[in-house]
């Protein structure tokens, strides 16, 4: 009984004509975006609605292009049929240029090849996470109209092997589960390593629910490595570290977010975890982040705490900028070949708000850039699409887990850069 | 090459026991017993609870054998886990096996068993969580044996392979010397003929089934003490366990350890060779070869 489709207009156009004179062009004309998202499950609602919310303040700015902008939201219920429906709806029926969405990796992805490449339309993605976006970038089926606000696994490779580094160690085994997620972060960051100097001595895929992982072990203990790197979950985690103590492996580890549990800790034991470093990407602590937490705070009257709020806010706002940037009536890929000239470095810096775009949309007149400060920080996309994000450094503790260490924006990048 | 030869001997002698009472359930009663794994799960979920239980009544037993991480009360707890275990398999039988195999066929057997493996998965899961258990957290470190090669051997496992040693050699002197050995594989060969000769089918029956589910209790320890226990023991070891018994051949207890061992190294050796990512791919192999090859595997012979 979920809606189809919902029709987010702008709110609070009469109330600030005051504030922005270009507001009563506003109503002339109205242009639509799509949005495939999953309304239909509790995690998805308030991801749409932060996208909604992004497009209010865009109309409470005027609009793109001096044309209100209609939020035309479909639910794809985490399927990929329905998702493709709706994305196939929206593109044909509505004739979008910008699509937003969808939040599964498994929904985005057959959308982009089957519905917005095809069509040229381009499509931004708040929270899809598979390495396999960054491959069909690489060999370019994405035609350049793919973005994404959510970080990849190349981040948390970036920064393991960063504390690797910092750590000292000369050589690093890695151990990973066999399954897309573990074998996309282990080659990652044996690319990183060695690009550190650091030698692999051996990268070892563990299978859960083995007999025994004994000879896995055995196998990554033979190269006699200083520390290893772990991307395993935490059951087949506590069974391979206790195996390979237990063979006189070091203590020297680090690992990925997927360790992150006390279940792993009990079962390991916290005495022989002291030298075991985590890590994890995290939310900026930069004051634009500080910006959308409150005026999403005074919008929705909660803390944006759900997974993918900022992220979703910054993927419409981007899209809404490089609409605003492409010109009018602009196709999609036109507005795919905006999106650098609203995320540059160089830019103007704007605002996550109502005034940063009418801000935004003065300097784009100019002839400028803007670079676009948002909830997750200075966005900017690489080649592919892909974002990175800031990250912390962890370490297990009695009660759970304590920072160790604070990785910006900037130094993640500079590490990536550093590919 | 050595290390991942004693690897394998060591994860063998778990499965052979598994693969022992299997073996013979498969023998006499005729069919495909795939809930024979969640035994082990029973076992080794029971010797838990007894443990704790002993450990907390008495606390002197807490105290570790030697250099094993097996505490007094865990030794006490196999015991005590054996016969549990035993009437599980005994009442299982009762509830399910014996009424299926009075109405249905073979193959209605081999699908309860699915059934009752899933129960059993299940309710183990609801009891007890679906989190990971340990008998001991310390971590015991491996005995260095040779520098070059390298060859590390842990305390737990060396024992572990003795005492699978012991079983089978008391087994094999229950089985050729004695007159329960003798009615034992008389009903495993011929049934009808057995029954002639005075020898209670239904108390074989029972016999095999307290037999076959006491082993996989000690199998099942066992694997606890080397690795985890969770739920999903029965899961994870039901296709070793059965490539063990395939590759002995059906029935053949010497076989079944044969082919434990044999699944247990060709697994650990794989490794040498193949990418980390295919060693569960092993047990599979072997089956298929050892079908191909020999239909009644290493040691089975043609039923009638």
């Amino acid at each position: 009984m979920k809606m189809g489709s919902k029709h987010i207009t702008g709110l609070a156009l009469g109330l600030t004509v005051s504030a922005f004179g270009s507001a009563a062009m506003a109503s002339d004309c109205t242009t639509k975006i799509g949005t495939v998202l999953p309304t239909s499950v509790d995690w998805g609602r308030p991801i749409a609605e932060t996208a909604g919310f992004a497009v209010e303040q865009v109309n409470e700015a005027g609009g793109v292009q001096g044309c209100e902008i209609e939020m035309v939201l479909r639910d794809s219920q985490v399927d990929p049929k329905v998702g493709v429906d709706a994305a196939k709806a929206l593109v044909d029926l509505d004739g979008v240029q910008v699509l937003i969405g969808a939040v599964s990796s498994g929904v985005s992805m057959p959308i982009l090849t089957s519905v917005t490449v095809p069509a040229g339309v381009a499509q931004f993605s708040c929270c899809s996470s598979s390495g396999a976006f960054t491959t069909l970038a690489e060999e370019g089926g994405t035609n350049g109209l793919w973005f994404r606000t959510f970080a990849t696994s190349g981040v948390q490779a970036a920064v393991g092997a960063k504390v690797a580094k910092d750590q000292g160690y000369g050589s690093i085994a890695i151990l990973y589960k066999n399954d897309d997620w573990g074998q996309d972060i282990s080659k990652l960051i044996a690319e990183d390593l060695v690009d550190m100097g650091i030698t692999v001595t051996a990268s070892v895929a563990i299978n859960d629910g083995q007999p025994s992982y004994r000879a896995e072990v055995t196998e990554a203990l033979g190269g006699q490595p200083e520390a290893i790197y772990m991307a395993l979950y935490p059951n087949e985690g506590a069974s391979v570290v206790r195996e390979w103590l237990s063979l006189g492996g070091t203590q020297n580890m680090v690992m990925a977010n997927s360790l992150k549990s006390d279940e792993f800790r009990d079962n390991v034991g916290l005495q022989y975890l002291g030298n075991a470093l985590g890590t994890d990407t995290a939310s900026p602590r930069v004051a634009s982040a500080d910006a959308f937490v409150a005026s999403y705070k005074e919008r929705f009257e909660s803390e944006p705490n759900g997974p993918g709020l900022s992220n979703s806010y910054d993927a419409t706002m981007i899209a809404l900028l490089a609409m605003e940037a492409a010109g009018k009536d602009a196709t999609g890929a036109e507005i795919a070949a905006s999106v650098s000239r609203v995320t540059d470095p160089a830019g103007t810096p704007v605002s996550a708000d109502a005034a940063g775009f009418a801000a935004a949309r003065e300097a784009l007149t100019a002839g400028g850039s803007v670079m676009y400060q948002g909830a997750t920080g200075n966005v900017r996309f690489d080649a592919n699409g892909d974002v990175s994000a800031p990250a912390v450094v962890w370490s297990f503790t009695e009660t759970g887990t304590q920072e160790k260490q604070y990785v910006t924006l900037q130094e993640v990048d500079a590490l990536m850069m550093g590919d | 090459m050595i290390q991942n030869l004693v690897d394998g001997v060591l994860v063998g002698s778990v499965l052979s026991l598994g693969a022992v009472g299997l073996t013979m359930v498969m023998h006499m009663l005729r069919f495909a017993n795939f809930s024979h794994a969640e035994l082990l799960s029973i076992g080794a979920y029971s010797a838990l609870v007894f443990d704790a239980l002993f450990s907390a009544m008495m606390p002197p037993l807490t105290a570790a054998i030697g250099p094993l991480s097996m505490t007094w009360a865990l030794a006490l707890s196999v015991v005590f886990s054996l016969v549990i275990t035993g009437l599980s398999a005994l009442l299982i039988d009762r509830l399910v096996f014996k009424r299926v195999r009075e109405k249905g066929s073979e193959l209605s057997m081999v699908f309860a068993s699915f059934g009752v493996a899933m129960i059993i998965r299940n309710v183990v899961g609801l009891i007890f969580g679906l989190g990971t258990h340990l008998y001991s957290k310390d971590i015991v470190f491996a005995v260095v044996l040779s520098r070059d090669p390298l060859l590390l051997v842990k305390p737990d496992q060396v024992f572990t392979l003795v005492a699978a040693l012991l079983i089978m050699l008391i087994m094999h002197f229950v089985l050729s010397r004695t007159t329960l050995g003798y009615s034992l594989r008389a009903v495993a060969e011929n049934p009808t003929l057995a029954q002639v000769n005075g020898i209670r089918l239904s108390h074989m029956i029972a016999l095999v089934w307290l037999v076959g589910g006491g082993l996989a209790a000690v199998a099942g320890i066992f694997y606890g003490l080397s690795n985890q226990i969770s739920p999903m023991i029965g899961r994870d070891l039901v296709l070793p366990i059965f490539a063990a018994t395939i590759v002995g051949g059906i029935g053949s207890i010497y076989g079944a350890v044969l082919g434990g061992f044999i699944v247990g190294i060709s697994a650990s050796l794989a490794l040498a060779i193949l990418p980390s990512g295919y060693s569960p791919s092993m047990p599979f192999l072997i089956i298929l070869a050892v079908l191909l090859i020999r239909p009644n595997g290493l040691f089975g012979e043609e039923q009638t």
